[in-house]
């Protein structure tokens, strides 16, 4: 549990040494200061790495505090298991989305993401949503508020 | 003020397509609000799509009613199921779901609306008298100025992040990295692009704050407990309130709406604080102090009240000086910008028609709100029964739909899944979203504002000195850090006076 806790604040030094070797990379401005377009993202690099330390440093320190109930939850396996059902089946509807469209995409997605929360006894329902909530954001979005959802096909 | 501006924005607002957006806008909102999770900032983010193709004036009716729809219909799942909407309606849990338990629920959600209509009355006549000085003291503002306004409004949500101030200056610093992707408007240096085109523009933070607030909400909402937590049947009880309610409330509701008003304006304190506050202020002035938390009317009330008048307090610095206070009016920023609205000083000298259609079309909303919440309520409460499994992969579907149509590319699709993430681990490990939003939306900003300064005044540390208003903003900046150390400080004191009398 504590290994959870730690690697947010290591996440944001690892996020803050791995942004200010991209600032050293940078070119240099051709116009004016040269160095102008660096200062800003420096001094946000310095102070998210200083604070990140000072937060790795509570964390390590409360260590024997008991954990949040939400945190208990996030890390049991059934609830990671969710999670990232979840998060796969988004990546593949974005997968899918170029090149299948939206409406065949959304469908494929909506109607995976329903049967895999719901199950198959409550298929109806699931089928029915699909559709409707499918067909209905696209003719909204499409055909009322004209704005480009290619149907079929990215 | 030329009233006549006034009296024009009230007839615009009055014409039949701006009055059907504001219907629409006000139940879509108080939808989104009554449903558990769903909060003001997760409904306007997820349906900003809606407002593409339409006039400023209607967009920004539609977005305004959403967002005081949301907040009205936070506090009908907080009376009924004891689950508030978001933090401003938290307070309204207090004494709202006691008096559901006694059978008052009806009751409850009629004053609680009139105390919300009252209160947003207040604010509003606060809003035609202050904004227009506002706009007319930040027509003085340089680049000096603005930098300095932009960090006190950084630091004061970073110090109310009671309790958790270095995970908030983490997560402003991140919202600040993320702001600084893009194409250097001075230099034309691209940074941190990778040498994907479609981050040239910079990462369009509307992408971030659907991932973070409509994609974290869903997946924190997958949570065990939280599928579990199913409405309750209720009883509803009498649909309006008694004369003796009514009488208890009066005092409570006109002294937290300007409270809750002030509150608002002031940059990071928002819904939560005033109706906490609210709260607190009204529990200490009153004579039937035990009865606070078993079902006081006045308990209920004047949080409601408070919320409310904070709300439109909230849009005065985002109107008037493109300063978002909360995270719902950072959603709503971004939003005007998306638009074409660019709000600012100039806002009010320029377009001053859509200020006033809007100022008036919230007074009509409110009272459209309370239409709604009274005689509606059989009907929201069947919205409460949506069960999560079928509304969650909704929002999905929606969260992607919004995330699309800001650039047209998926690419924005992995931002959203990454920030959907980075939102549901900041919630568990007790991070402060607002500092992140926040300093992503107003990091560019800041970052031309303090160039321009700095050429203009030669060092960066002039600026802090480069004007009166300068400088006392830098003196606010350096309260507001200090601010959490006066609490504690002041609660120690309080502690060793009531053990010494002991």
């Amino acid at each position: 549990m504590h290994a959870v806790r730690l690697s947010m604040p290591l996440f944001f030094i690892v996020l803050s040494v791995a942004y200010g070797i991209l600032i050293l990379q940078l070119p240099q401005a051709t116009l004016g200061d040269a160095m102008a377009p660096l200062y800003f993202p420096a001094a946000i690099c310095v102070g998210l790495l200083l604070f990140s330390i000072i937060d790795l440093v509570q964390v390590m320190k409360k260590k024997e505090k008991a954990a949040p109930e939400d945190l208990l939850l996030l890390v049991r396996r059934s609830t990671l298991t969710t999670i990232g059902v979840i998060v796969v089946l988004c990546i593949i509807y974005t997968l899918l989305f170029e090149y299948a469209g939206f409406l065949l995409s959304t469908v494929t997605f909506l109607a995976a993401l329903l049967f895999y929360l719901n199950g198959k006894t409550k298929w109806r329902v699931n089928i029915l949503v699909t559709g409707i909530v499918s067909l209905s954001t696209w003719y909204i979005f499409s055909q009322l508020l004209e704005i480009s959802l290619p149907a079929f096909g990215g | 003020m030329e009233w006549s501006i006034v009296i024009d924005g009230f007839f615009t607002a009055l014409e039949p397509m701006n009055v059907v957006w504001l219907i629409f806008g006000a139940l879509l909102g108080t939808i989104v609000g009554i449903l558990p999770g769903l909060g003001p900032a997760t409904g306007v983010a997820v349906l900003i799509p809606l407002t593409f193709g339409m006039n400023p004036v209607s967009a920004l009716i539609l977005m305004s009613a959403i967002y005081y729809g949301a907040l009205f219909g936070g506090s009908r799942s907080s009376i009924l199921i004891n689950t508030p909407g978001d933090g401003s309606s938290i307070a309204a849990t207090f004494d709202g779901y006691p008096m559901t338990l006694k059978g008052q629920a009806g009751q409850a959600m009629s004053i609680a609306a009139m105390a919300s209509l009252f209160g947003g009355i207040m604010a509003i006549f606060g809003f035609i008298f202050l904004a227009i000085p506002l706009a007319q003291f930040a027509l003085n503002f340089g680049p000096a100025e603005y930098f300095m306004l932009f960090l006190f409004t950084l630091s004061a949500v970073v110090a109310l992040s009671t309790g958790k101030m270095i995970k908030g200056f983490v997560a402003m610093f991140v919202g600040l990295a993320i702001s600084t992707v893009g194409i250097d408007l001075q230099s034309g240096v691209h940074r941190f692009t990778f040498g994907v085109p479609h981050f040239t523009d910079g990462i369009n933070f509307i992408v971030i704050i659907i991932g973070i607030y409509a994609l974290g909400e869903v997946l924190y909402n997958m949570f065990p407990k939280k599928t579990d937590q199913q409405p309750k049947n209720q009883t509803i009880g009498s649909k309006w309130f008694t004369k003796e309610q009514w009488k208890r409330s009066l005092g409570p509701i006109f002294r937290s709406g300007p409270l809750g008003f002030f509150l608002g304006v002031l940059p990071g304190s928002g819904g939560t604080i005033s109706s906490l506050l609210a709260y607190s202020t009204e529990k200490q002035l009153s004579k039937r102090k035990d009865e606070f938390g078993k079902g006081a009317v006045e308990g209920l009330v004047a949080p409601e009240s408070a919320n409310s008048s904070a709300a439109v307090g909230s849009l005065i610095p985002m109107l008037t000086m493109g300063i978002p206070g909360s995270g719902t009016t950072a959603v709503m920023l971004g939003a005007l910008v998306m638009i074409g609205i660019t709000p600012g000083p100039l806002l009010f000298e320029n377009s001053p028609d859509l200020v006033w259609t809007l100022i008036n079309s919230m007074f009509i909303g409110n009272l459209i709100l309370v239409i709604i919440n009274i005689l509606m309520v059989g009907l929201l409460i069947k919205v409460l029964r949506t069960p999560a499994n079928v509304l969650y992969p909704i929002v999905l579907v929606l969260s992607f739909i919004g995330a699309y149509t800001l650039g047209y590319s998926t690419i924005d699709f992995y931002l959203l899944i990454a920030a959907g993430l980075l939102g549901l681990l900041m919630r568990v490990l007790d991070y402060p979203v607002a500092p992140l939003i926040l300093a992503l939306i107003i990091g560019g900003e800041m970052e031309q504002n303090i160039r321009r300064a700095s050429i203009i005044y030669e060092s960066p540390q002039a600026i802090f000195f480069a004007s009166p208003i300068a400088t006392t903003l830098f003196g606010l900046t350096l309260l507001s850090l200090c601010y959490p150390l006066f609490v504690k400080l002041f609660k120690r004191k309080t502690r060793k006076g009531t053990g010494a009398s002991m």
